[in-house]
């Protein structure tokens, strides 16, 4: 498996069955959904004010040609280098950290989530205990990280364990899914063996199942590293320091010079998580095998030693960011931690839930569904045009023009994911009125990011055949694409489209904070103001939303396969 | 004299150092019938590769339907669209319905937007539906490939061939895997496929078959061409010593 099985697990299993549907009337759940989800966007632009007030700013446009023009004129002044060089090493140790922890949270958490844990005790689904501790995963998941930092920062009091809790403790809960999936979904042989002999559950786990799903693990945890580094800049936007501090500050100060300077380090650290970690992929999935003979002959058993060492490095610079960020695990047990905790819970509760505060809730929880909405399809039908151009080559030998239009679209993706959905939503309120529209755009110029190079790694990863087989009887390349790739590439951009609106969702409080609108933008007025009765049921409105758009999602997954 | 559908001139391919053909010639006329035969590794699929010009030769010059293969470009294509290649991988697209796959056989001939049209339709093209008539399959046409048996895809890439209209098929072990009763249907349709200038060379492993369904046989080992015989002439003991059986 690549990375696509990161964002994909969920959706691999979507796409590798066969189904057997027959005639026409297959296509009817689809239309359905067709149907559905374009009037879900007239709704949402209508909601957005489109057609009916005025969303674009035409005031703004000098501003955005200045920011874009900047990117060419980086500052490339000493000592704002080496004041960049720091923010990135605090950046990346906050992601290594937090991608630690969350690991051993999620990993303790995948055993007592995995279907096969439970389903020794008891029927096929496995049970209440299964379904109790499916449902407590949902809460810290569906909370931001960038939440988890603003309520944390008020129980530690500014310190480095805020932001590496902030992204372990969510991550945890979505490893502790994945991994359960991935442990209920290799081969069983040798567990169900185990347990036959009459070895304890967790013991059948840990010889049975944990060494086949293992390499799976190992590129799951370092797609993980890479979603932590975007979140350690978010968190940095919001106060843990780093190269999201350093943005937020050029960036108040209209300093685009600067901007561009820590964009492009930004872009260089994204890029080598993704080199190292897709590279170290490869490398697991495909051991190289230097072989070695004993004096009869006997083939050695060969180890590859990369694979070993890169994890050891890895364990090496998390020890050394926990030192050199000072964390304090002890601030955890700390008598003021406790009052403070004390001191928000009983300010948080009860929830505010006065009705004209509720109907308040409802309608931006609306505004921000339909932001996600918005923010889902555009980033959508953008990845497919851009994985397009940004897919590998298939000629053997591709022209230098296509050689540069792929090289030019997957650095264009690594510019919309490294830039974090608030600067995103920052840069098109230049030119945009306050409102959805923006956040949704932030959220998909953000998204395609990430979604086109899922894309284009999904139409890599493809059997070369019937394209071959196509082209090889004359057919012209578009006619063959449409032919051979597009009709299977399809359902797998849509499903891993349809899977990041979730995530989009989650996101829509980041956009809001920057005044996007949206729940997000209450949030903010909120703690601004030690509202906490009113953040407590402005973040439980947000866990609920993003629950809706995982069941939505989830169910248009199963139509799109 | 109408040019040879094949020519292969003092033709040798090397791998990596590894000899896949040594010097080989032949000449096929049009509308002929050929089994290739020969161990594994014999350089069967290296030749089919060569006339598909997805192989280049290292030495020699190799013809097809007349021409040259020159590397790459337009008149590669053009030359292609007359050249029809079928495998055991049936190489169908699996998420796309029967019919549609069929019509797929058709995309040289067709504009992007007539591509995109014909996608569009449940139906797909009447030609389309008439070939998977020819092949048995007229009641399966809304469905996707991948939901057919092997059997059945195997015969959706014969309906394919048959829109494309190609003057020479080329078929790499086209009944490998498939049951005996499987194996002689479809090189019944491949060998009698509508279209007398249809010129059809095939990999073989069985020497029954070849011998059944073939006008001519060539028999490769090592990479050189040992064997080139009528079929109904196949000498006595040829077939035991072109694949090495002690008798």
């Amino acid at each position: 498996m690549s990375t696509l099985l990161a964002e994909g697990l969920l959706t691999q299993q979507a796409v590798d069955r066969p189904p057997g549907r027959s005639g026409p009337a297959g296509r009817a759940p689809r239309r359905v959904l067709g149907v559905l989800l374009v009037a879900g966007v007239l709704w949402s632009l209508h909601g957005a004010g489109v057609g009916s007030r005025p969303v674009v700013n035409p005031g703004g446009w000098p501003q955005v040609r200045a920011f874009l023009a900047a990117a060419l004129h980086p500052e490339t002044d000493g000592a704002f280098l080496r004041l960049v060089a720091d923010a990135a090493v605090v950046t990346a140790e906050y992601a290594l950290l937090g991608t630690a922890l969350a690991l051993v949270l999620g990993m303790c958490g995948a055993f007592a989530v995995s279907r096969t844990f439970w389903r020794g005790a008891a029927g096929r689904r496995g049970g209440r205990g299964w379904t109790a501790a499916r449902t407590a995963l949902a809460l810290p998941r569906g909370v931001h990280e960038a939440v988890w930092a603003l309520v944390l920062v008020n129980v530690l009091g500014l310190n480095p364990l805020v932001a590496v809790l902030a992204i372990a403790l969510p991550y945890g809960a979505i490893t502790a899914k994945v991994c359960a999936d991935l442990l209920d979904e290799a081969p069983r042989g040798a567990y169900d063996a185990l347990l036959a002999a009459g070895a304890g559950r967790g013991q059948a786990l840990a010889y049975g199942l944990l060494p086949l799903a293992g390499q799976d693990l190992l590129g799951y945890a370092f797609y993980r590293l890479e979603c932590s580094v975007r979140s350690a800049v978010v968190l940095g936007i919001v106060g843990a320091g780093g190269l999201g501090f350093q943005l937020d500050l050029s960036f108040s100060a209209l300093r685009y010079g600067e901007m561009w300077t820590v964009i492009d380090a930004l872009m260089l650290l994204c890029a080598a998580t993704d080199l190292a970690g897709s590279a170290l992929r490869r490398r697991a999935a495909a051991p190289h095998a230097r072989s070695r003979r004993d004096r009869h002959g006997a083939l050695l058993p060969t180890r590859d030693r990369v694979v070993p060492a890169a994890l050891a490095v890895a364990l090496l610079l998390t020890t050394w960011s926990w030192v050199h960020l000072g964390v304090q695990l002890s601030t955890l047990w700390s008598g003021r931690a406790a009052v403070q905790g004390r001191l928000l819970a009983t300010a948080a509760w009860p929830a505010r839930h006065d009705p004209a505060f509720a109907r308040e809730l409802w309608r931006l929880s609306l505004l921000t569904f339909q932001m996600s909405l918005l923010a889902f399809v555009l980033s959508t039908a953008a990845g497919v045009a851009v994985a397009v151009v940004a897919a590998r080559p298939s000629a053997e030998r591709p022209g230098a023009v296509r050689l540069a239009a792929h090289l030019l679209a997957r650095g264009l993706l690594l510019l919309c994911r490294a830039v974090p959905p608030p600067v995103w939503a920052l840069v098109v309120l230049f030119v945009l009125y306050p409102g959805p529209l923006p956040g949704a755009l932030a959220l998909a110029a953000y998204n395609v990011g990430v979604l086109g190079r899922l894309m284009a790694e999904g139409q890599d990863s493809l059997a070369p055949g019937p394209l071959r087989a196509l082209r090889a009887q004359g057919a012209p390349r578009l006619q063959a694409w449409l032919y051979a790739v597009l009709p299977r590439a399809l359902p797998k951009d849509l499903a891993f489209g349809l899977y990041r609106w979730e995530v989009a969702a989650r996101e829509s409080v980041l956009v809001g904070l920057v005044g996007a609108g949206g729940l997000g933008q209450l949030l903010a007025r909120q703690t601004a103001a030690f509202d906490w009765p009113g953040v407590l049921s402005t973040v439980l409105a947000l866990v609920a939303l993003t629950l809706v758009v995982d069941l939505i999602s989830t169910a248009a997954r199963r139509v799109v396969r | 004299m109408t040019p040879a559908a094949v020519a292969l001139d003092g033709v040798s391919v090397t791998y990596g150092g590894t000899a896949a053909l040594r010097d080989v010639t032949l000449q096929i006329g049009v509308g002929e019938r050929v089994a290739v035969l020969g161990p594994s590794g014999a350089g069967k699929t290296t030749l089919l590769g060569l006339l598909t010009g997805t192989v280049r030769p290292d030495r020699g010059t190799v013809s097809v339907l007349g021409r040259p293969l020159a590397p790459g470009g337009a008149q590669l294509r053009q030359l292609r669209t007359r050249i029809g290649v079928t495998a055991a991988r049936s190489d169908l697209v699996g998420p796309l319905r029967v019919v549609h796959n069929v019509d797929a056989g058709q995309l040289a001939r067709w504009s992007l937007p007539r591509a995109a049209w014909s996608l569009l339709r449940p139906r797909g093209s009447a030609q389309a539906r008439a070939a998977l008539e020819q092949v048995g399959l007229a009641d399966r046409i809304y469905e996707r490939c991948d939901a057919l048996s092997s059997g059945q895809q195997q015969r959706v890439a014969l309906a394919r061939l048959l829109v494309q209209d190609p003057e020479l098929l080329l078929a790499d072990e086209p009944v490998s895997g498939l049951d005996p009763a499987l194996a002689v249907h479809v090189l019944g349709l491949l060998a009698d496929l509508p279209g007398s200038a249809r010129t059809l060379v095939a990999t073989l492993h069985d020497p029954d078959l070849a011998v059944r369904f073939c006008d001519r046989l060539l028999g490769l080992r090592a990479g050189q061409l040992v064997l080139d015989t009528p079929a109904a002439a196949l000498p006595a003991g040829a077939l035991q010593e072109l694949y090495g059986i002690p008798a």
